[in-house]
């Protein structure tokens, strides 16, 4: 027997030889403490090694799943695209695309095992990576699986259903560890379904809890916010990014998704909670302990999924307990952390035209006139939202949060007129698109300290900050750039292949500081000349 | 073509294309892409037979609209179908079948002694609604002519300066013939705009770049790349001319022929856009 390859007090403090969850930390700020690369050296950051991969059956891999053999190659493009966070754990990079599972050397990039999924269907866009339990593995599928590998051999322990496929579920998210709970949540808004958030064992894979993002019954805490319960049990709200923990105070923070139907609300009436909310849950028990909403009544498929990171930082002369998203609906909110309280909320966009300012609750006001119509409205951000999923990053010696946005304007066609519209009930087409931009966000006020802006390219994508000064991301030219994160002045940069499609990630192996990316169908690892 | 590895919506799956690098490579084609790919399963269904699904829709509307709905949303009488788990996973009939044979008495639910052809169709005609529901592309859009054509016309000749650039008697006489209402709507807000045009689509090529090396030497042409370490272009004769970009290195100009219409869209309310194509769809 191994011992065990992951101990789990490692998840709860800065990543140092190891990253070992999707973030990092449970902190999700993708800051890294380490400093071997720093500003003085970057320049000599050279490649380690590439690693292609080569997805679906054939070359050895190990076969699972409960679909029919696959006649060819996945042809998908979301299968060959690496947008999962890689962990690293003793050396080994555990990381996934849809339906595919590698553990990779990370002193040669030589992989160690592939495991593939036999498919029974579903979206196949991306998958966010894996979570790590001991010596278990554990990553969802497009068909809506809970899988477990053991970490040495990639061989499968035990795979559990947690979502149907034919209601349009599928799942992305990268699964959080937290004590002895595997969270995972899903996706999926085609059809109108409801989310929910799940707790699983570790050993057997059975549930421990389940919470749903919406309120089952008249009664039920946030059913006021809907006009009945055929409403809120078709209502989305999907779990489909990680969220991040606080083991202080046994919270774990997580972003949901859009309301359905996605893009008219007539026949949801209310602030439809909680969709599009952020909700703080006692991760030992699934109970919503707050919830802050950043898109009351949303109409526009404005999720608020994206990473909520957890910081610690005075205001106004106070140590607080705070919690910073950059939202879809181009929005920045700073919250306490312990109540969910606005401190802070602020514009990231100049194109955002849907509301009609902040409510005294820090809640941006929806100005239903642009909720679609018949013969259209015309909206900025469009329904991919000022930012996304890629991972944003906060560094705690600028103060500084950094994120990828886009300003693009859709119009909005109401389609479905009936009373009772499903699924998405308007079409979107895209008529402009101001570019892209890094920004650099202050915390405390909300004001953009900096902007890279990228005319033609960028917009979101995966961030990385670390103690020697650097700030490393893609700019959507197929470059990974190292930035100056208190000016945003260019120390370095490499071309890829393809644009950088996850978070990078960095540690130290064997004395050396590396840097890890996924672009494409490869990974990439650098390190300082020796 | 470069798309944005955009997961939108949890994760409507669909990448958002840059319409500005679309412009860029002018090689590809469509230029401004649909905004969303067609959602791909692994094994996409064969699509049922269009007959069939005519036939399953006539039958359902005189057996079953009467509780279900006409559309199948569900009724008065009887539960919404498209969102129904059992219709969900039938395959061919074979669930739906037995419902309807047998009914469901007690619950509200008649029986009725139809063909395997017949429930056949109306699975087929139920699964191809859900289809429907789920391909939000295919979503068609209705009537978008509601704004006043005399306000959209004022609108042209002042405030929207539109005439500093168009004539109604020169570049877009007969416009309204070209185009019907949603394209032309499409090609006022952007007029790269290809979606559901036809073939081959009307291509705007908007952007060239001038490049000015210190010498003062300079080269213009179509872009093939700007980022924050190159600029490429190719000029009037073919010839391809990359540069680095440096602190001291060449000025780099870029000039967008549809800038004017980009700004148009943080300037317009959306009754000018409707009073607007009220007035353009009446240039035959
Ligand atoms: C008199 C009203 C009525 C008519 C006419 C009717 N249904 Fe129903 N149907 C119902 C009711 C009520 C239910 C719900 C029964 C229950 O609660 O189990 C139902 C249930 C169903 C279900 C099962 C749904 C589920 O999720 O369990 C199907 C499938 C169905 N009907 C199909 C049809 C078809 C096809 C027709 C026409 C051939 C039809 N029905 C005609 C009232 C009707
Ligand atoms: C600064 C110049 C400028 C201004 C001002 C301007 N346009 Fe345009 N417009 C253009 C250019 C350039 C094109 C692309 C022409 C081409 O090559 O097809 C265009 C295209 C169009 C098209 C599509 C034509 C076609 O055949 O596809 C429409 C419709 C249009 N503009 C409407 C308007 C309206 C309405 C306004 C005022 C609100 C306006 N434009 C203002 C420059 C301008």
């Amino acid at each position: 027997m191994f011992g065990q390859l992951l101990d789990p007090a490692l998840l709860t403090k800065p990543p140092v030889d190891a990253w070992p969850t999707y973030q990092g930390d449970y902190s999700g700020r993708r800051f890294s403490t380490l400093a071997q690369i720093n500003q003085s050296n970057v320049k000599h950051l050279t490649l380690a090694w590439i690693e292609r991969i080569h997805v679906g059956i054939g070359q050895g891999a190990i076969v699972g799943g409960e679909g029919p053999v696959p006649e060819g190659p996945p042809t998908d493009p979301g299968v060959s695209t690496i947008k999962s966070t890689p962990l690293m754990v003793n050396g080994v990079l555990y990381f996934s695309t849809p339906d595919n599972a590698w553990a990779v050397d990370a002193r040669s990039g030589r992989e160690i095992w592939h495991y593939t999924w036999k498919t029974r269907g579903g979206i196949h866009i991306g998958n966010r990576g894996m979570g790590m339990y001991g010596n278990w593995l554990y990553f969802e599928t497009p068909d809506n699986y809970l899988v477990s590998l053991d970490a040495q051999t990639g061989k499968e322990r035990w795979h559990t259903e947690i979502a149907d496929v034919k209601q349009e579920y599928f799942s992305t998210p990268a699964p959080i560890v937290v004590g002895n709970h595997i969270l995972v949540g899903t996706g999926g808004d085609s059809l109108d379904v409801p989310g929910f958030l799940e707790a699983h064992d570790p050993e057997t894979g059975k549930i421990q809890w389940k919470w749903w993002s919406e309120p089952l019954k008249k009664g039920d805490p946030g059913f006021e916010s809907w006009p009945d319960e055929y409403s809120m049990r078709h209502g989305g709200g999907m779990t489909w990014l990680p969220g991040t923990y606080d083991p202080d105070l046994h919270l774990y923070y997580l972003g949901t998704g859009n309301p359905n139907p996605v893009l008219t609300g007539k026949s949801r009436k209310g602030d439809n909670l909680y969709t599009c909310s952020i909700v703080a849950l006692n991760v030992d028990t699934g109970k919503l302990v707050w919830y802050f909403q950043p898109s009351p009544h949303d109409t526009h498929d404005w999720d608020a999924a994206q990473t909520p990171i957890l910081i610690d930082a005075d205001i106004d002369g106070h140590p607080r307990k705070l919690l910073a998203q950059a939202n879809r609906n181009g929005y920045f909110f700073l919250l306490d952390r312990t109540n969910g309280k606005s401190v802070v909320t602020a514009p990231m966009i100049k194109t955002m035209n849907w509301s009609k300012g902040i409510s005294p609750s820090g809640q941006p006001i929806p100005d239903p006139a642009k909720e679609a119509t018949i013969d259209g409205v015309l909206v900025s951000p469009a329904t991919g939202g000022a930012t996304n999923w890629p991972p944003p990053s906060y560094d705690p010696q600028t103060g500084l949060f950094y994120v990828g946005t886009v300003q693009e304007f859709s119009m909005f066609y109401l389609t479905d007129t009936d009373p009772h519209p499903e699924g998405w009930g308007a079409a979107e087409r895209g008529v402009g698109d101001f570019g892209g931009d890094l920004e650099a966000i202050d915390i405390k006020t909300g004001k953009i300290a900096w902007d890279h802006h990228y005319p033609f390219g960028g917009g979101p994508v995966g961030m990385l900050t670390t103690a020697g000064r650097l700030l490393f991301t893609g700019d959507g030219a197929r470059h990974l750039v190292a930035f100056d994160p208190a000016n945003g002045d260019i120390l370095w940069h490499a071309g890829l292949a393809d644009d950088l499609s996850n978070g990078p990630i960095t540690y130290m192996l064997d004395g050396q500081q590396y840097l890890v990316v996924g672009a494409g169908d490869s990974l990439y690892s650098f390190t300082l000349e020796p | 073509m470069r798309a944005r590895h955009l997961d939108v919506s949890h994760e409507v799956s669909h990448k958002v294309i840059r319409a500005a690098v679309a412009l860029l490579v002018t090689a590809c084609a469509p230029l401004a892409a649909p905004l969303a790919a067609p959602l791909a399963a692994q094994t996409p269904p064969a699509a049922p037979d269009p007959a069939s699904v005519e036939r399953g829709h006539a039958t359902f509307t005189s057996a079953c609209g009467f509780c279900h709905g006409s559309n199948a949303k569900g009724g008065e009488k009887g539960p919404d179908l498209l969102r129904s788990v059992l219709v969900l996973h039938d395959e061919g009939g074979e669930s739906i079948g037995p419902v309807i044979l047998h009914g469901r008495p007690d619950k509200g639910m008649p029986a009725f002694p139809f063909s395997a052809q017949q429930i056949k169709d109306i699975a087929n005609w139920l699964h191809s609604s859900i289809a429907a529901t789920k391909d939000r592309d295919s979503y068609k859009i209705l009537n978008i002519v509601t704004g006043d054509p005399k306000a959209g016309e004022a609108y042209f000749n002042g405030a929207g300066h539109c005439t500093s650039c168009h004539s109604v008697t020169g570049d877009l006489k007969g416009i309204a013939a070209k185009y019907d209402a949603v394209t032309l709507q499409g090609k006022m807000l952007r007029p790269d705009f290809s979606w559901k045009e036809g073939n081959p689509p009307h291509q705007v090529i908007a952007l060239s770049f001038t490049v000015t090396l210190p010498s003062g030497q300079s080269f213009t042409g179509e872009p093939m790349n700007l980022d924050d370490f190159n600029v490429a272009l190719r000029d009037a004769n073919g010839a391809y001319h990359s540069f680095a970009r440096t602190k001291d290195g060449p000025r780099v100009e870029v000039n967008n022929r549809l800038q004017a219409h980009l700004d148009l869209l943080t300037r317009l309310s959306d009754a000018d856009i409707h009073n607007l194509t009220a007035y353009l769809v009446t240039l035959k």
